[in-house]
């Protein structure tokens, strides 16, 4: 891991890290870089399970900007600004994200080190996250965030539960809702 | 207090700040025995004491002439929740990731297959004209 790197860094005069996670994502390097740093690709898995983003625009350079909405299955829309602080292709990504209220005032800002190590044609992938402001909204925000994304999935339990048991009498009509979801 | 969760968030960024809180976790201590392990001046330690004091993390009994600090759970768990949610967030999104991925990568080895298969006719198209 290059956590050594993370160190000498001059944005971050800290080493301490709020939340780390680390994943092995079944991809080569190249290609896991791709889907963190095209519009197109984070626009398909930014967010938790049922969020879409109808806006995600990265403009992936140093300063450059990122902007998201992820709309909750339940419609609210949760926007997000960011800018990257570094890159280093296909290592290492860097950057500041802030979660906007409606004024579009932050509510929390995240310093987030993203690194990208091989690891015999799979990706080793640890974030670091470091809170560098949160207000007192912040708190209802996630929960929030998380009603939203686990009501959905209870709804879909409850849909699914259903159409298993109107299985046996209307399958025509059941292969209509199914095409719906 | 508005911004109480930054306060905490703020005071627990300091490696000797989380010492100090590691050491309070175990029971009340006076300033004397927690600056003991550090190699710091008692101002220094005083300092950051004052830091934690102001985010709520520790208070510092009155009554007693040695004023031992005690830990004050209370923000901590407020940012621990926090962080926990923040936590499901990300594992939410990789999980998701992790779907896209495979996707990504059917899509790409499809694509492979059928470039191949071009080349193929490709050469043998050049081979006819020898």
């Amino acid at each position: 891991m290059s956590a050594h790197k993370a160190k000498t860094s001059s944005t971050m005069p800290c080493s301490e890290w709020d939340l780390v996670i680390t994943r092995v994502f079944d991809a080569p390097r190249e290609l896991v870089f791709k889907a963190w740093t095209e519009s197109k690709h984070v626009a398909q898995w930014w967010g938790p399970t049922g969020f879409t983003n109808p806006l995600c625009e990265l403009d992936v350079r140093v300063g450059g900007t990122i902007r998201i909405d992820m709309r909750a299955p339940n419609g609210v829309v949760y926007p997000m600004k960011g800018v990257f602080d570094e890159i280093d292709e296909p290592e290492r990504l860097v950057f500041i994200s802030s979660a906007l209220d409606e004024k579009g005032n932050s509510m929390f800002d995240v310093l987030t080190n993203v690194t990208f190590a091989e690891q015999g044609g799979k990706t080793e992938l640890t974030m670091q996250a470091r809170v560098i402001k949160a207000t007192a909204q912040a708190q209802q925000y996630l929960q929030g965030m998380e009603a939203g994304w686990t009501l959905s999935l209870d709804r879909l339990g409850k849909h699914l539960d259903s159409i298993q048991e109107s299985k046996s009498s209307t399958s025509s009509s059941i292969d209509k809702q199914e095409e719906h979801m | 207090m508005e911004d109480q969760l930054s306060q905490t968030f703020g005071a627990l960024a300091d490696p000797t700040r989380r010492a100090i809180l590691s050491r309070l976790a175990s029971g009340e201590a006076s300033v004397t025995e927690l600056a003991e392990p550090f190699a710091m001046s008692m101002p220094a330690i005083s300092k950051h004491l004052k830091v934690l004091e102001r985010a709520g993390l520790i208070a510092r009994t009155r009554e007693a002439q040695w004023r031992p600090c005690r830990l004050q759970a209370a923000p901590l768990q407020a940012v621990a929740g926090w962080v926990e949610h923040y936590r499901r967030y990300w594992d939410e999104s990789f999980d998701r990731l992790d779907e896209y991925l495979r996707e990504l990568k059917r899509k790409d080895s499809k694509n492979r297959v059928s470039k191949n298969k071009e080349k193929e006719k490709k050469h043998v198209r050049t081979q006819g004209k020898d």
